[in-house]
């Protein structure tokens, strides 16, 4: 009866256990907690309506990238390349539209002008993949090798074509062309509509012309702050930027591929034990390309939402994106060694370090340094923690 | 006699100067456990490398139901019915079992979903008829048993069209009882009677106690084979030793 009781051991696990041994619950742990801490430090301001617009704009930008970075950190590998090729894919973006397509096919539309770059980065990202699968080197160092030349690529067009490492003054896009509006415009107006309409119907029913004190009338004056009936005056807030939409679509698309498809089990399996995977007929070598293309998109859509909501371009942009993408990646409960993590746990590790970066602004009393210092301490604290769960899973009876 | 499913005659496997295999016969029957013995360097790990279609052979050839066939690649032999179990068991720990059970060769629906609750019903089905009920195959293989771990190897095998089991030492590197437990699922898939088993071991007793029939390699020629019934204990250790008596070897021991 040696395996039935082996079994019946294995069947005690309950669903608290199961619930510890997901990968996202530490990120998700991490989350509440500084949402409660922020919320109560910067006296709900933070997510009040601009806070939340801002904060969502910063947690979009990181969720973005490090989505890409933790589908292939899943599948055993890692993409250094990812802030410069944020650069390169805003450089060529920017210098389409101010100077026209290249090789004289005449003026630069915001959509040829990003599928143009989009091509260019797609391809540079299956060269990154090829050579990591056919050298067999670590993808560390070829990754590193692109983080320099991409970036030095994207200083020389600047200088070559502009004469200045900056472009600024574009016509604003957004205005008369859609695509650009999807890329850098905003979206969920109705969100808005619906704060300021719900805060309208609140407020109507308060007296404010009631006997009060100047205290009552202060605290009263704030919580109808949070209720967003003053969009018309101090907080224009008519909708969120286009990249939360992205970042959700991502998001979504990344998850369901991951959990759902085969391809997300070929991902799993590649990182987790590759020549096993490979015994079973698994294409890890096209695997790894595809994800080395897919962190190239992530970095393309970032580059893409910031060139069309701001119209500038310069050639330090996503300068060490790709260490923010890395560490939130890790945070969200991605093992560093392949195998294991999960979209939903990166999304938790993005709003826990967006909120964090963004903290500074509305509790102006701390240094914005501690930034970093926090983000140090919970990555070394979220790889302890990894570790413990790739323990606990492998540990066998 | 029914007609061997695998047959191998003259058998030769050089790696440049090095003979590996020097011309061994085989032959494999449905419902038959075929234990093949032989000490560490005997080549037992090139004989069923080369049946996998990892090593192509240099002299002799392979019969698949009497038709001579060519491996020229692990796919090719897993193709024709051959499905090989390893001692690493190609697993994947951090995954599930249904997950495992189904790499590569995953069952899918619209836009490349994975079937999953029939996946996991498929999967947990497989294991019990071959003796374990893992009730959850939605755990990772890490948390399985060494015993586990290969009865998910072997059910997977047949599965996917196994009709020759090659079994790589699956007794060992395990605790006494998941060892008994491997015998016994061992013992399962051959009563099945349509699987042919071959099973490698270095343990007289564990191929004492499931073999229908012998071969023993020793220096990369079969040195003897025959059915159980055949080979007497005693023989059965005289080659095991490599072909050397029992008596020469305890003299050799009671002279140090």
């Amino acid at each position: 009866m040696a395996d039935s009781s082996e079994s019946d051991r294995l069947q005690k696990e309950t669903g608290f256990q199961k619930l510890i041994r997901r990968p996202e619950i530490g990120a998700f742990i991490v989350m509440v907690i500084i949402i409660v801490a922020l919320a109560i430090a910067s006296d709900m301001k933070a997510f009040n309506a601009l806070g939340l617009k801002n904060n969502i704009k910063i947690i979009s930008q990181y969720g973005i990238i490090a989505i890409g970075a933790a589908l292939l950190m899943i599948a055993g590998e890692f993409d250094l390349s990812i802030g410069s090729m944020i650069g390169f894919a805003g450089m060529s973006m920017a210098l389409m539209l101010k100077w026209g397509l290249p090789f004289g096919l005449g003026e630069a539309t915001p959509f040829t002008a990003f599928f143009i770059t989009l091509i260019m980065t797609l391809s540079i990202g299956y060269i990154i993949g090829t050579i990591v699968v056919r050298s067999g080197l670590s993808s560390f160092i070829v990754t590193l090798g692109f983080l320099f030349f991409l970036r030095g690529v994207t200083e020389v067009a600047f200088r070559l074509i502009n004469q200045s490492t900056q472009v600024s003054g574009l016509p604003d896009y957004k205005e008369e062309s859609w695509f650009a509006n999807i890329l850098g415009g905003e979206v969920f107006g109705w969100f808005y509509d619906a704060w300021y309409w719900i805060g309208t119907k609140v407020s109507s029913g308060i007296d404010m012309n009631a006997d009060m004190s100047r205290a009552e009338r202060i605290e009263l004056i704030e919580y109808l702050g949070l209720l967003n009936i003053n969009r018309r005056m101090e907080q224009w807030v008519t909708g969120f930027d286009a990249r939360f939409m992205w970042f959700i679509v991502i998001a979504v698309v990344a998850y369901f591929i991951l959990s759902r498809t085969q391809i997300g089990n070929w991902i799993y399996a590649t990182g987790d034990n590759k020549e096993a995977a490979r015994a079973n007929g698994v294409p890890v070598n096209r695997v790894k390309i595809g994800l080395f293309m897919c962190t190239a998109f992530c970095a393309t859509m970032f580059a893409a939402c910031q060139v069309f909501d701001t119209n500038t371009s310069d050639a330090a942009k996503g300068n060490l994106m790709e260490l923010f993408a890395i560490a939130i990646a890790v945070v969200g409960g991605t093992l560093m060694t392949g195998g294991f993590g999960s979209v939903l746990g990166v999304v938790f590790g993005a709003i826990t370090v967006g909120l964090v970066a963004n903290a500074v602004f509305f509790i102006p009393a701390i240094d914005g340094a501690w930034f970093r210092v926090f983000l140090g301490a919970i990555l070394l604290a979220a790889v302890f923690a990894n570790e413990r769960i790739r323990k606990r899973i492998t540990g066998g009876i | 006699m029914a007609e061997p499913y695998l047959k191998v005659s003259g058998l030769v496997k050089r790696f440049g100067p090095f003979t590996a295999l020097g011309g061994v016969d085989l032959e494999v029957y449905p419902g038959e456990v075929h234990a093949l013995l032989g000490d560490n360097g005997a080549g037992k790990s090139t004989l069923i490398k080369t049946l996998a279609g990892v090593h192509q052979p240099t002299e002799g050839q392979i019969y698949i139901e009497g038709k001579p066939v060519q491996f020229r690649s692990p796919r090719d032999a897993s193709g024709a019915g051959i499905g090989t179990v390893y001692q690493d068991l190609a697993l994947n720990q951090l995954m599930s079992v249904t997950r495992n059970f189904f790499m590569g060769r995953e069952l899918k629906g619209p836009l490349g979903t994975l079937r999953m609750d029939e996946m996991n019903q498929i999967a947990h089905d497989e294991m019990l008829k071959i003796g374990i009920d893992f009730s959850d195959p939605t755990q990772a293989v890490g948390t399985m048993s060494g015993g586990q771990r290969q009865t998910l190897a072997i059910a997977r095998a047949i599965y996917f069209g196994a009709k020759v089991l090659i079994l790589d030492e699956p007794t060992s590197a395990l605790g006494q009882k998941q060892q008994m437990g491997v015998l016994k699922t061992i013992k399962k898939v051959r009563a099945r009677g349509d699987i042919a088993i071959i099973f490698i071991t270095h343990n007289e007793i564990h191929s004492r106690l499931v073999g229908d029939r012998f071969t023993f390699l020793a220096l990369g020629k079969v040195i003897g084979a025959g059915k159980a019934e055949d080979i007497s204990d005693k023989e059965m250790r005289r080659l095991m030793s490599g072909g050397a008596e029992m008596g020469d070897l305890e003299q050799e021991l009671s002279a140090i």
